[in-house]
């Protein structure tokens, strides 16, 4: 009687986390299947990154099942420079998400209304997650060769700017990132 | 050698005006059964805590008591906690851990015994006692019976010197007594131990003792041989009150004034009558049999079980009860008389069958109606009844419930309370009354809710003959009100002396029920010591009174011619 | 009387932790199966009654929680739809069920223990260190079933006075307050005579000693030092990499080294004892009685 109370407790919970997330079901190739704009003289546009380099010299601290070049390249390089249209009241985050998307590169967000930053944070790219290389690693930000001290959601890009994604294996001393070495 | 030797003990509780004690001398000799006996009240208990160090009550005292030659104050603690072993009343509330073989080694864990010495004596004991069947078994899932058992058991595991027991088989049904009795017996005779037991239930105590003490209000009234206290008591008062609560045999033979010795079994009473009186007039003379037309409560064939895989408790129960009648339901433990009388009071539903009370079917009344005016009932422990700190406040409660005006309610109470002598009990807390005591104030609680029947059980359980013949006198007076009685009882005496008719339950049915002289004339073994004593002379006798009105009669046709 | 329920408490409290340990730390599929198989097993020759009714309640638990992780997890290189925005994938699903297969497993061998480790087992391990302890928690074990008892009986009484058994949820609360005031006076006056009865019966006494009934015999012995050598060996294996095991971003196989299939074997065992033990005590029965 009471374990049939717990499944049906059990279920309800679930019922509700799937309704309140609502749901819209795509296949794959349907996500991936993605418009991203031409780039026209007059459109505004940014350029983008993704790296981890810094994990090409702590292989010894990798998570053995990540250990191929298929989720390392062995250059450090996940999505080269490339230049994409920036669109109104774009974000570092925003342009994150287009630009993995348009490259069919997997990304794992925690969404803002889940921490306390109220800003979103990157879990993981192309199965490289926070921790995935040692305690101190995970993904970090820049643009235009600095880090800014707030979430990449919360980031408004400008016309030109370019954003690096960095992945660090030691709380950003290894990228250069000089106010985390204080804090 | 003394064992025991009480010189002059006096005591009396703080802050009480009567003594509990007054002037106390006696001896117990080491091996002797002594037999302690009194209304409750009369310091009986007090006394056996006096002897025991470690439970004596606080207050002031005076005059000494001597265990082995040493005052019981100067005996070492190990000696004292050891050597002297203790049974109380109530065979649950002793009981201290959750497991047999942890309650039996409870007592060797206290003397701080090795292992294998506690392994021994636990094994030892559980052997005498019978109790290997469920010696791994969980304490709470025992009879009372094997409780106290178990609780004498875990004593003598101690092996004490001398045992004092506290009216131990009070709470237990009739056969559990006897067995309980039987095992003091046996450890009398066959361990040469010393034993001082408090009891009322006196009727297979007597001949194993060697020693009767009565007491009253505190001193010893009388001490001496059981043959001889008949003969005492009767030679201080012939309508004392603690004769009545002698075995039946004693009874008889007190009533009759001849000169003969004392019997004290079924066996000498039979032997007693013969060579005494004879069977020229055989019967006494009954009224007939007549009930009112009005049915009050009425079961027919009534199947109940507590789940829907378990057993039939009751397997088509079927009987009638007239308007006015008090009718007895009797039956040894576990026969499903109890469930009975639940199922009737609307406590449990009957899954087959049909009830009706005052013409009615039960499941016709709603709500609380059945128990307004209708039907009220007294369960087996009267302590469940009452929930606050006074007995009054319970009155008044229930006065509430029932929508009484203030001045209805004080008169209502103010009878009551006089009818059943309790008045001046209404201002204590239920829990420092007496069994007798708390079985007349619930009893009054129920009479509040004026019901037109009222049902009982097991209303003897944990009460004295005095206070059973208070009972008796308080059925009697509502009998003449009018009020209904059904009264579940394990109490063959109790049971001859207050129904119109009676009933055998057994097997989940009512196998028989008629006027009580010709229920037990007719059976063997499930009636009255006082009709098994008279039934080869006698055929309808069944109380000791009906005997000895025979007797006399007899006596008189014979000296006549 | 099942065999395993005679062993002493010492060797089968080891047992039980030993193989919860394992379980509960491990995500290698081989070896959680291994947990539940051994444990279902054991759980059926112990409870053989209610076991299948029991069995069909943890179906749909398993499904939920296999369901769900890839809800909260979207890890994973074989994606199989988007939902949200988010892809679902199948190392999810298998990992969530892998999970699912871990906590019936536990839930199971928490059956075992329960059922084996009886109250009494339990106070005689903890009994040693803390005396007082023990005496308290079998001193409550008595208690609770003597309330609840009495708790029925009052309640029954004042039903049949027609009182405290209003309808609506406050009257209920209410008397059900009132009816718990009085049970504790009761219980106080109980007490007292209980306290009575300890020390009539010398309690407080100096040098009070503890007394089982169980006996560390040679069967136990040899009983913990099997179980014993199994988990060292399947511990030792583990971390020397015999059990690593990856679900994301793509399974890794099932290893068939031999130091993998060394820990299999070692762990296989562990669990599986008490079966083979039961079973080969039913055998030697059957034996018996042809015998006979």
């Amino acid at each position: 009687m009471k374990k049939k109370d717990l499944h049906v407790i059990l279920f309800l919970i679930l019922a509700a986390a799937v309704l309140l997330k609502g749901t819209h079901i795509r296949s794959v190739e349907e996500y991936y299947r993605t418009h991203i704009d031409d780039i026209t003289p007059e459109s505004e546009t940014v350029f983008i990154s993704i790296r981890c380099n810094t994990v090409l010299n702590n292989r010894d601290k990798l998570n053995p099942a990540l250990q191929s070049d298929e989720f390392v390249p062995p250059d450090g390089v996940i999505l080269q420079k490339s230049e994409y249209v920036l669109r109104e009241g774009d974000t570092a985050f925003d342009m994150l998400e287009r630009a993995v998307r348009a490259n069919r590169i997997q990304m794992e967000y925690q969404g803002g209304n889940l921490n306390v930053y109220n800003s979103v944070y990157v879990q993981g790219i192309n199965y490289l997650y926070e921790f995935s290389c040692g305690p101190l690693s995970g993904w970090m930000y820049l643009v235009n060769g600095v880090f800014p001290n707030y979430g990449s959601s919360k980031y408004t890009l400008c016309d030109g700017d370019t954003v690096e994604w960095v992945y660090t294996c030691d709380l950003g001393c290894d990228v250069g990132c000089e106010w985390m070495e204080g804090g | 050698m003394d064992l025991f030797r009480v010189e002059n003990l006096t005591f009396s509780y703080p802050q009480a005006e009567k003594k509990a004690l007054d002037g106390v001398s006696l001896t117990i000799k080491s091996g002797e059964f002594a037999v302690l006996c009194g209304q409750s009240g009369c310091g009986k208990t007090t006394l056996l805590k006096m002897l025991k160090r470690e439970l004596s009550p606080h207050g002031v005292r005076q005059g000494n008591v001597r265990y082995n030659g040493t005052e019981l104050g100067d005996l070492d603690e190990r000696s004292a906690a050891c050597e002297i072993g203790f049974v109380m009343q109530n065979p649950e509330n002793q009981v201290v851990t959750d497991k047999v073989w942890h309650e039996l080694a409870f007592g060797p864990e206290s003397m701080g015994l090795a292992t294998d010495v506690i392994r021994r004596r636990v094994g030892e004991m559980a052997s005498f006692f019978g109790i290997q069947a469920w010696f791994r078994g969980n304490t709470g899932e025992l009879s009372g019976g094997q409780k106290q058992l178990l609780n004498l058991a875990s004593v003598m595991v101690m092996q004490p010197k001398v045992l004092i027991l506290d009216e131990p088989t009070s709470q237990l049904d009739p056969i559990a007594a006897s067995d309980f009795i039987t095992t003091l017996g046996k450890l009398n005779r066959e361990l040469g131990l010393t034993i001082i037991l408090a009891e009322h239930r006196l009727e297979e105590v007597f001949p194993a003792a060697d020693k009767v003490l009565v007491m009253e209000e505190g001193k010893v009234l009388l001490c001496g041989l059981p043959r001889e206290i008949g003969r005492q008591l009767r030679a201080i008062s012939p309508k004392h009150p603690m004769l009545a609560g002698l075995p039946s045999a004693v009874r008889i033979f007190s009533g009759l004034n001849i000169d003969d010795a004392c019997p004290l079994t079924v066996k000498d009473g039979r032997r007693f009558l013969s060579a005494h009186f004879t069977g020229a007039i055989d019967r006494v003379e009954i009224p007939e049999y007549t009930h009112s037309q009005i049915i009050a409560a009425e079961m027919k064939n009534v199947w109940f079980r507590y789940g829907r895989d378990l057993p039939d408790v009751l397997r088509g129960v079927s009987f009638t009860v007239y308007q006015g009648e008090s009718f007895c339901v009797l039956g040894g433990n576990g026969t499903g008389k109890t469930t009975a009388l639940n199922v009737l009071a609307g406590l449990n539903q009957a899954y087959r069958g049909k009830i009706v009370i005052g013409g009615k079917k039960i499941k016709e009344y709603k709500g609380n109606e059945l128990y307004r005016h209708n039907i009220a009932l007294l369960p087996q422990n009267p302590q469940t009844v009452f929930l606050k700190n006074n007995v009054r406040e319970d009155f008044d409660e229930i006065c509430k419930v029932m929508e009484y005006s203030a001045a209805e309610r004080d008169a209502l109470i103010a009878e009551i309370a006089v009818q059943l002598g309790i008045a001046h009990l209404t201002d204590k807390h239920p829990y420092d009354l007496s069994g007798g005591e708390q079985q007349k104030c619930a009893l009054a609680k129920m009479l509040l809710l004026k019901p037109k029947i009222l049902l009982l059980d097991e209303p003897t359980k944990g009460i004295d003959a005095f206070a059973k013949q208070t009972l008796s006198g308080i059925l009697r007076g509502l009998k003449a009100q009018g009020i209904t009685v059904i009264i579940v009882t394990h109490d063959v005496e109790f049971a001859c002396e207050n129904s119109d008719r009676c009933a055998l339950f057994f097997d989940g049915e009512i196998v028989s029920a008629d006027t009580p002289n010709s229920f037990f004339a007719e059976n063997n073994f499930y009636t009255s010591s006082a009709n098994r004593i008279s039934r080869h002379i006698y055929k309808n006798a069944v109380t000791c009174d009906e005997v000895i009105e025979l007797c006399k009669r007899n006596y008189e046709a014979a000296h006549e011619q | 009387m099942r065999a395993f329920e005679s062993v002493h408490p010492a060797a089968a409290f080891a047992y039980f932790i030993s193989v919860l340990l394992v379980a509960m730390f491990t995500a290698h599929p081989v070896l959680l199966c291994e947990a539940l198989l051994g444990a279902v097993l054991f759980c059926a020759i112990l409870s053989a009654k209610g076991f299948w009714k029991n069995m069909a309640s943890y179906v749909p638990l398993f499904a939920i929680i296999a369901l769900s992780n890839p809800l909260f997890s979207h890890n994973g290189v074989t994606m199989l739809f988007f939902l949200n925005g988010n892809p679902v994938t199948l190392e999810a699903v298998l990992y969530g069920a892998d999970i699912a297969v871990m906590l019936i497993a536990v839930i199971y061998w928490f059956q075992c223990y329960s059922f084996v480790m009886t109250s009494d087992k339990f106070l005689y391990l903890f009994g040693k260190a803390i005396p007082k302890l023990s005496l308290v928690l079998s001193m409550a074990l008595r208690f609770i079933p003597l309330f609840k008892a009495q708790l029925i009986r009052v309640n029954r009484a004042q039903k049949a006075m027609g009182l405290y058994s209003g309808k609506s949820f406050t009257d209920k609360l209410r008397s059900a307050g009132r009816v718990l005031l009085a049970l504790i006076t009761w219980s106080l006056e109980n007490a007292v005579e209980t306290g009575d009865s300890m020390r009539a019966r010398g309690y407080g006494l100096h040098g009070r000693s503890h007394f089982a009934l169980f006996r560390f015999t040679g069967r136990d012995g040899v009983l913990l030092g099997i179980s014993a050598a199994l988990t060292g060996l399947t511990l030792t294996g583990r971390a020397l990499g015999g059990a690593d095991f990856a679900f994301y971003p793509r399974i890794t196989g099932i290893s068939t080294a031999p130091l993998s299939l060394a820990v299999y074997l070692a762990f296989g065992a562990l669990t599986l004892l008490p079966f083979i033990i039961e079973t080969e005590e039913s055998l030697k029965w059957t034996y018996f009685v042809s015998k006979i």
